[in-house]
């Protein structure tokens, strides 16, 4: 083939410069594009980053639990042998496992009734607020009230046990309790006398019947034997200080 | 042909070595405005191989070209749709024509010049 090197042409000129343009864009642009997907890992490699570290802590944290419990271990023993000493060290011993029960510090069992509360399954009908099908903090909180009415001794919602400082509170789809979310459904465990638990719930009027209302899901069971866990928070108190006489 | 490789070449050079980059935000626009100039190219480079190459239609066309396309990019931005899929479209279809049209003059030029060769 013969190749004949002519003068460029006025068009060929213009051509030339174009793609002069055209090849300084397009390096500036593909530069620009690599940054944000260079961009975009590292994101991506911060989050995994920060599941792991999540993954770590979690671990600690079951060991740091376990040190608890091997810790408490000790002291009972500690508190058994004392007992052992004297008539006097007995009766404190049997004050502080009373005291221990009421404060929700030991697992505790004994006969009681076991509820569970799910989420209506009922479809989404039009121009019915979907809201009122969902299981809301305050039915929970209505169903606790009722059994401390009916004199529940110890009480915990999906294991968490309930003490004088837990909150049943509203965090978005799930409700907070000991400060841990949960989402439906609720398994809340009472330990009382099982028939006045059962009939304070199932009094007509009540809870149970406004929420089987909204079709939710209720199941009562009663048992023999419910184990309730003991409350695995901290409890601090920074500002409550026990009042001395005369003071 | 052999200066506007180089000119490409130059080009993209110069862009590598330049320390600015386009932003983020307008990367879209330049994406359009890229397309639109490579379409201009084609067509110029066909018309160049036609004969018929003016350059007021060459200037004309690269300019409005990219600038409708930016329009089209920004309108999208605005109603929420992606309307340069439009201009990417659009822009495509007539790279693809026009390549086209090249390769079959190319084609029908080297066979005939083969043929009078052959008749000589």
């Amino acid at each position: 083939m013969k190749v004949k090197i002519k003068k460029p042409t006025g068009g060929q000129v213009a051509i030339a410069i174009l793609l002069l343009v055209l090849g300084i864009l397009m390096s500036m642009q593909i530069k620009s594009v690599r940054q944000s997907n260079e961009l975009k890992n590292l994101e991506k490699a911060r989050a995994i980053e920060l599941a792991e570290q999540i993954n770590k802590l979690r671990e600690e944290n079951v060991g740091l639990r376990q040190q608890i419990y091997d810790y408490e271990k000790k002291i009972k023993e500690y508190q058994d042998s004392a007992a052992s000493i004297s008539k006097t060290t007995e009766l404190l011993k049997e004050e502080l496992d009373k005291v221990k029960i009421l404060a929700g510090l030991t697992d505790v069992e004994g006969p009681g009734i076991i509820i569970t509360l799910d989420d209506s399954k009922m479809p989404t009908q039009p121009n019915v607020d979907p809201n009122s099908f969902l299981l809301h903090d305050s039915d929970i909180l209505q169903v606790i009230n009722e059994l401390r009415a009916a004199g529940a001794e110890a009480i915990a919602i999906n294991d968490q046990r309930l003490v004088s400082t837990t909150e049943i509170r509203c965090a978005g789809p799930t409700i907070s309790i000991n400060n841990t979310r949960y989402s439906a459904p609720y398994i809340i465990k009472a330990i009382g006398d099982p028939k006045i638990l059962k009939n304070s719930l199932e009094m007509r009027g009540g809870i149970i019947d406004l929420l089987k209302e909204f079709s939710i899901e209720v199941k009562i069971e009663e048992a023999s034997k419910v184990v309730i866990p003991r409350y695995t928070g901290s409890l601090r108190f920074n500002y409550a200080k026990i009042r001395s006489e005369g003071s | 042909m052999i200066v506007l490789v180089i000119a490409l070449l130059v080009g993209i050079l110069i862009g590598l070595f330049i320390p600015i980059s386009i932003p983020q935000d307008y990367s879209s626009y330049v994406a359009v405005g890229l397309l639109a100039a490579l379409d201009s190219i084609f067509g110029a480079l066909k018309s160049n191989l036609k004969g018929d190459f003016k350059i007021d239609i060459f200037i004309s066309g690269f300019v409005g070209n990219t600038l409708i396309a930016m329009l089209l990019a920004y309108m999208g931005d605005m109603l929420g749709i992606p309307l340069y899929q439009a201009a990417v479209v659009a822009f495509g279809v007539r790279i693809f024509q026009n390549f086209g049209e090249m390769r079959r003059s190319i084609l029908i030029k080297n066979k005939s010049f083969s043929k009078e060769e052959k008749n000589q």
